[in-house]
């Protein structure tokens, strides 16, 4: 069954929606920001890509907010935002599921509820940060301020949380246990991810992120939230389609890869992955990857999709942000994206996505 | 849409109950249970709140116990399943786990000697990082197929079972892995007692002096395989996946709905999507934390969707295990399905005026085709799994 992108809700370091995605897209560049962590060496500035949830407002009344921490505001804001761009905002949302992948979830918060402990003993943990700690918190927040009482599914696979959750995503759809699933990627920049940061790739942090250049380490640390409003393809006007999806595990078996799409890479800076990338995309074969514009988090598959469906919708492929590597540089027309995103030693997926 | 039902072959479990599915069944059956102040962790909390402890089970030192639990169980089940390593080479396995803890970044060393100022080691991360449970239980097996880890709060050993059975029914994968694990630890515990929920005495799921739950540890997991598959081999079902609902309160991020709305959702779902009405269920198997909310609202739904319907709470022998919970207790309905005796509600006693009904006081024989396993969860989350008897032995 082929799915189809109906919206997209996007937030990141790029700013907030479709459009200035789009913009950052095509301009191929984004200002990096940082983040400050307490180290043995004393507070160091960790580069970061930061996203404002400031657009909530929108939508949202800022008192109502007061106890939303900042990874449910990213939640709700990429929400809003894909139902905004579907126009259901004031839709009936009863035939509505809810998916979200996140990475690590909500760590400020888990860290947060840490201190609470360690500061205050035993007895004072934090009863609000131990509730807003849970995984599954942003998609509660998303379902009570929006009314959604279909079915939710929180996935944390780490870097297969988005395709991972894509697959449940896609069966409720097909078992038409929905009509329309409210599907969103999610991670933010923490303190604690920031510090892990640091300890793998400081003290001297790369000043771009170089993705396909496998021998370099170039990750930054990102956040964002990415939404996308699915459903089946039943003819109405949308983004593109979603025509699989396809995760597991390879265990030294060969990766089978589409021959008639452009290859969107996840590769994210990370050199340990960058030569699986580079083993596994097949000579001559036309090849991206946009992660410069959002930066290195496990839920950036989600960012992926979105900016596979833009290009699927004009029928023109973005240019790498960091160049084309080692690959054949992206054609001028594009019909196919095949997002490609590897794991560990042996984790892959596929996202198969063409236009309408 | 009807859904057709999917094969379970294998059932594995370890808990306080027991190492192994026979042995908790006879703990279940035996109405034994032993909570006890924590052993594995310290606690200054001046209030020592039972809890339900794995024993005489070390985790390898590379991976999370949660993790650790989760490959223990699945194995029992493979076992029980009768699918050796040879014939999983030969299939596409998917791995589909619910847990709480098993993928946060969350380690109190690591917080705290940072926090001092120090640089910690980072293996505590690592370790996290490279035991998501159902990519772990993926490895260990050597499964090809979809793995996702579902952290539904309290409904996510529920969630993965019925995620999984549509990823067999969806021809994703041939057979699956799928239930739920969790351990115990120091930051769980606090937040469970910081939440004021916890009770200081063993738990008494519907009973009238209820005070709250006593947190659990453990791993269920079942083998669901398509019929295809199943054929070939000449596999026994011991059960089947029916039906499979779940739904959002949209109310509160840690209180059910008074009404039960999202569970009354789920509980239809899950009957109407195989064609199941409610007066052939046999027995409920309920989430019966043993907090005053939770019963209060389920035994209200329960009292007017499944009238005269027994139903019991088996956290009494295991405390509430969480993310592990729903995987735990599908195993407990499939196993007391198949043997056609429900044990009674440990820990219950008193009746409560003002619940609608009460749990199961002895162990009944059940004579019915259908039992219900439902989940709440914080976030509002409701699911519900309807399991159908297998073939006979």
């Amino acid at each position: 069954m082929r799915l189809s992108v109906r919206g997209i809700g996007i937030v990141g370091a790029f700013g907030t929606g479709v459009e200035s995605f789009e913009k950052a897209l095509v301009e191929g560049q984004v200002t990096v920001g940082s983040i400050e962590v307490a180290t043995g060496e004393g507070v160091q500035a960790v580069p970061a890509y930061r996203a404002d949830t400031a657009g909530l407002e929108e939508f949202v009344p800022k008192r109502s907010l007061r106890r939303v921490d900042h990874y449910s505001k990213l939640a709700l804001l990429g929400s809003f935002l894909a139902l905004k761009d579907a126009g259901m905002l004031d839709s009936g949302l009863s035939r509505v599921g809810l998916v979200i992948a996140s990475g690590y979830g909500a760590t400020a918060t888990t860290y947060a509820f840490l201190d609470s402990l360690i500061s205050g003993g035993d007895t004072c943990a934090s009863p609000t940060h131990f509730a807003n700690s849970v995984h599954n918190a942003a998609a509660a927040n998303v379902a009570i301020t929006l009314g959604i009482r279909g079915p939710s599914l929180t996935v944390s696979q780490f870097d297969m949380s988005v395709p991972s959750a894509l697959v449940s995503a896609r069966q409720w759809l097909a078992e038409g246990r929905v009509d329309t699933v409210l599907f969103g990627a999610i991670d933010e920049v923490s303190e604690l991810v920031a510090y892990l940061q640091h300890r793998r790739r400081g003290p001297r942090h790369a000043p771009a992120m170089a993705p396909l250049d496998a021998g370099a380490e170039s990750s930054i640390i990102g956040e964002g939230a990415s939404f996308l409003l699915l459903t089946r393809d039943e003819g109405a006007p949308a983004y593109c389609g979603i025509d699989s999806v396809e995760t597991g595990n390879l265990f030294g078996t060969q990766l089978s890869l589409p021959s008639d799409a452009l290859l969107l890479l996840g590769a994210d800076g990370r050199s340990e992955l960058g030569r699986r990338y580079q083993d596994a995309v097949p000579e001559g074969a036309q090849a991206a990857c946009y992660t410069p514009i959002y930066g290195s988090m496990p839920a950036a598959a989600g960012f992926d999709l979105a900016a596979a469906a833009l290009a699927l919708k004009a029928g023109r492929a973005f240019a790498s942000p960091a160049g084309p590597g080692p690959f054949v540089p992206a054609p001028a027309a594009v019909s196919r994206i095949c997002s490609l995103r590897l794991a560990g030693p042996s984790e892959y997926a596929t996202i198969v996505m063409s236009k309408l | 849409m009807i859904h057709w039902p999917v094969a379970i072959t294998g059932l594995g479990c370890i808990c306080a109950a027991g190492g192994t599915v026979p042995d908790c069944l006879d703990s279940l059956y035996a109405g034994r249970r032993a909570p006890v102040p924590p052993t594995r962790f310290s606690t200054s909390h001046p209030t020592a709140f039972p809890v339900f402890e794995v024993r005489d089970f070390r985790e390898p030192p590379e991976l999370l116990r949660t993790s650790a639990l989760g490959v223990q169980a699945a194995a029992e089940a493979l076992a029980d399943a009768d699918l050796s390593p040879e014939e999983l080479r030969g299939l596409r396995v998917g791995v589909c786990v619910g847990t709480t803890v098993g993928s946060a970044l969350n380690d109190e060393g690591f917080c705290r000697a940072h926090r001092a100022g120090e640089e910690p080691d980072l293996f505590p991360m690592e370790r996290i990082l490279n035991s998501n449970p159902a990519a772990a239980i993926a490895r260990a097996f050597g499964c090809t197929g979809p793995c996702q880890t579902v952290v539904n709060a309290c409904a996510s050993g529920t969630d993965a079972v019925g995620l999984a059975a549509s990823w067999i029914r969806g021809g994703i994968c041939d057979v699956a892995i799928a239930g739920g694990a969790d351990e115990l630890g120091r930051i769980t515990y606090h937040g469970f007692i910081s939440l004021m929920i916890t009770d200081d005495s063993p738990c008494k799921p519907f009973d009238r002096d209820r005070k709250g739950l006593n947190l659990g540890e453990g791993a269920g997991m079942l083998v669901l395989e398509s019929e295809q598959v199943r054929a070939r081999r000449g596999a026994r079902a011991r059960s089947f996946v029916m039906g499979y609902g779940s739904a959002c309160d949209a109310h509160h991020l840690t209180a059910p709905h008074p009404d039960g709305a999202g569970l009354r959702q789920a509980v239809a779902e899950a009957l109407a999507c195989c064609a199941v009405a409610a007066e052939r269920v046999a027995f409920v198997n309920a989430h019966g934390t043993g907090t005053p909310d939770n019963d209060r609202v389920e035994s209200r739904v329960l009292a007017e969707l499944f009238p005269g319907v027994p139903y019991h709470s088996t956290k009494g022998h295991t405390g509430h295990t969480l993310g592990a919970a729903g995987g735990i207790e599908a195993v407990f309905t499939v196993a007391c399905l198949e043997r056609g005796v429900v044990p009674a509600s440990a820990g219950f006693e008193n009746v409560d005026p003002e619940l609608a009904g009460e749990p199961l006081r002895g162990n009944r024989e059940v004579a019915g085709d259908f039992a219900l396993s439902q989940s709440l969860a914080f976030g509002g989350s409701n699911s519900v799994l309807l399991f159908g008897k297998g073939d006979a032995e």
